[in-house]
């Protein structure tokens, strides 16, 4: 039941433009003008590798927090809106095959949305292999975890798309700049290193850069977008399971 | 002219159907006793009691925030009573929950569908959920949803999506369907469609339970009746046993400035005479406009504006809802 709500939710996601707007468009334009503007010398403020090879694997993490922070919780709390899951709830549908409807939908956006931003970056700039496959598989896993479960557990809470749409952005926006998306840690002040560190988007966009790039010298706490996943989907679950029930 | 003081549902309940008062009989299909329900500081469920037997066409009347779509949400297993006793097709909805749902059907108040999904797309999707679903195309063809096919839920006329809804609705052969605030946002024709439709389901041996706060919805459909108010079922029975037990008082009026009523009173049926001016106002009961009409022409007065008042439905309905819920 699972695999067919979720292939019904992609195609309902495809007919929708502005879901890949909201996915893939920021962080791929984005991405472009960075890399552009900064070039392809190597440069020491962004640890001796190339600013768009910096900017280009790490953009994979930033695609995950736009899935996470906007897309999956403005699609269900949209549905929720519109009584949707009220009336899937009604047909036999508990929270718990939704939840795990909306996890995999997440995996698949996930997959594809971080494919063509390489794709597109790698077409435009140019860009090597990763240097350790297993561990950009690894990030790239925690942070599609980390990034899918927070979009669960926000669309558990919200109770409109809007209100989704308005704290997504609010959300999205000093988490890009400040993890990873935006300026190098280097150059940012002390408190807003100490905000970075705490993002789980700064240590998905800096394993991910990490792994692909072959360094060892920036490590990254591959835990933490662990952890938060496992918080955000037992907050999911409980809410989910909660409203259903009361 | 009728009480105002909403009676017991017991009462009505008993006199209209012997078989509601056998909880548990194979033929009880909802069982309701108790029912209490409060969000936060608001109760909005005081003791509800009915029941729905196997082929009834089944009304919760009341006016909005009487606690009628509360009542069926727990029913389906939606929300969890604080007290009382539920009985759905020999389950208890808040234990069974999916396992009793996929065998009921439900149109939902303000609950809709993906717009973009598209009519076939939702149509598979809910028969997916049972393991003997309707062929789609003969329940397309039997809602007239079959050149709707293609169609995205968004761009249905409103007669179009009730008819879709109504169709997932029974799309799992449902033994019980609900379906609340059918006709809301429905013009006259489209109301009137609606009608045909739920008489349709009843008709086809499926135990139908209505949710309206329309009084003459739920007068031409429904065989019996609980009047929803305050949380509590005021009245139960068919409408016409709802009528009748709320003091069916007939009043009969005419026109004659100079009659002495005072033998109008001891007519048979009459309880009180009432002068307004030239009008006369006589309430009672039994074949009263008979005995009026008689005495009139036998004092040789016939009044030519003579007529009887029966109250309907809707004035009970009024009657029993007008007070505040305490």
């Amino acid at each position: 039941m699972t695999a067919r709500l979720t292939w019904m939710e992609l195609r309902l996601l495809a007919r929708e433009p502005m879901v890949a707007v909201s996915l893939i468009g920021f962080p791929l334009v984005t991405v472009l003008v960075l890399a552009g503007v900064f070039g392809q010398t190597p440069d020491p403020e962004f640890g001796g590798v190339s600013p768009d090879d910096h900017y280009l694997v790490g953009y994979v993490g930033v695609v995950l927090a736009a899935l996470g922070l906007i897309t999956i919780p403005v699609h269900v709390a949209t549905h929720r809106e519109l009584g949707v899951l009220r009336r899937f709830r009604a047909a036999g549908l508990g929270p718990r095959v939704l939840l795990a409807s909306h996890g995999a939908l997440g995996a698949v956006l996930g997959v594809v949305a971080a494919a063509l931003v390489l794709a597109v970056g790698a077409a435009f700039y140019g860009i090597g292999a990763p240097e350790d496959p297993l561990g950009v598989a690894a990030w790239f896993v925690a942070g599609l975890a980390c990034f899918v479960a927070i979009g669960g557990a926000l669309g558990s809470v919200l109770p409109s798309g809007r209100a989704a749409s308005a704290l997504g952005n609010l959300l999205f926006v000093p988490m890009f700049l400040l993890g990873g998306g935006g300026p190098p840690r280097g150059v940012m002040t002390g408190a807003m290193q100490t905000v970075s560190d705490l993002l789980p988007l700064s240590h998905v966009v800096g394993g991910i850069r990490e792994a692909w790039l072959g360094r060892t010298d920036d490590p990254h706490a591959l835990w933490w977008p662990v952890a938060v996943a496992v918080v955000a989907v037992l907050l999911a679950t409980w809410t989910s399971v909660r409203r259903a029930t009361t | 002219m009728m009480q105002t003081a909403p009676r017991p549902a017991a009462s009505t309940a008993a006199a209209a159907t012997p078989a509601a008062s056998t909880p548990g009989a194979s033929q009880t299909v909802v069982e309701v006793r108790d029912l209490e329900k409060r969000y936060g500081e608001r109760t909005v469920l005081r003791g509800v009691a009915f029941t729905v037997q196997r082929g009834e066409l089944y009304g919760l009347l009341g006016r909005n925030g009487a606690g009628k779509t509360t009542t069926v949400e727990i029913l389906q297993g939606l929300r969890r009573a604080d007290a009382g006793r539920v009985d759905v097709l020999g389950m208890d909805p808040a234990e069974a929950g999916d396992r009793l749902r996929r065998r009921i059907g439900a149109q939902l108040q303000d609950a809709s569908l993906p717009e973009r999904m598209r009519v076939h797309e939702a149509l598979d999707l809910f028969a997916s959920l049972h393991p003997d679903p309707r062929p789609l195309d003969e329940l397309a063809a039997e809602w007239q949803l079959d050149h709707l096919w293609r169609r995205a839920v968004g761009r249905l006329s409103g007669g179009e999506r009730q008819r879709l809804f109504v169709a997932l609705a029974l799309v799992g052969r449902p033994q019980l369907v609900f379906l609340d605030e059918l006709t809301q946002n429905l013009d006259p024709v489209g109301r009137r469609h609606t009608w045909d439709v739920v008489r349709r389901i009843r008709d086809g041996g499926t135990t139908v339970v209505l949710v309206t706060h329309d009084v003459e919805e739920a007068e031409r459909l429904c065989d019996r009746i609980a009047v929803v108010h305050g949380g509590r079922v005021v009245a139960e029975g068919t409408p016409a046993s709802i009528v009748a037990s709320l003091g069916a008082a007939t009043t009969v009026t005419f026109t004659d400035p100079d009659l002495d009523v005072g033998a109008v009173r001891g007519l048979p049926g009459v309880e009180r005479v009432r002068r307004h001016g030239p009008e006369v106002e006589v309430v009672g009961d039994g074949p009263l406009l008979a005995h009026v009409g008689a005495h009139l022409v036998a004092v040789g007065r016939p009044a030519l504006d003579l007529r009887a008042h029966h109250p309907s439905l809707d004035d009970c309905f009024v009657t029993l809802t007008q007070e505040v819920p305490s």
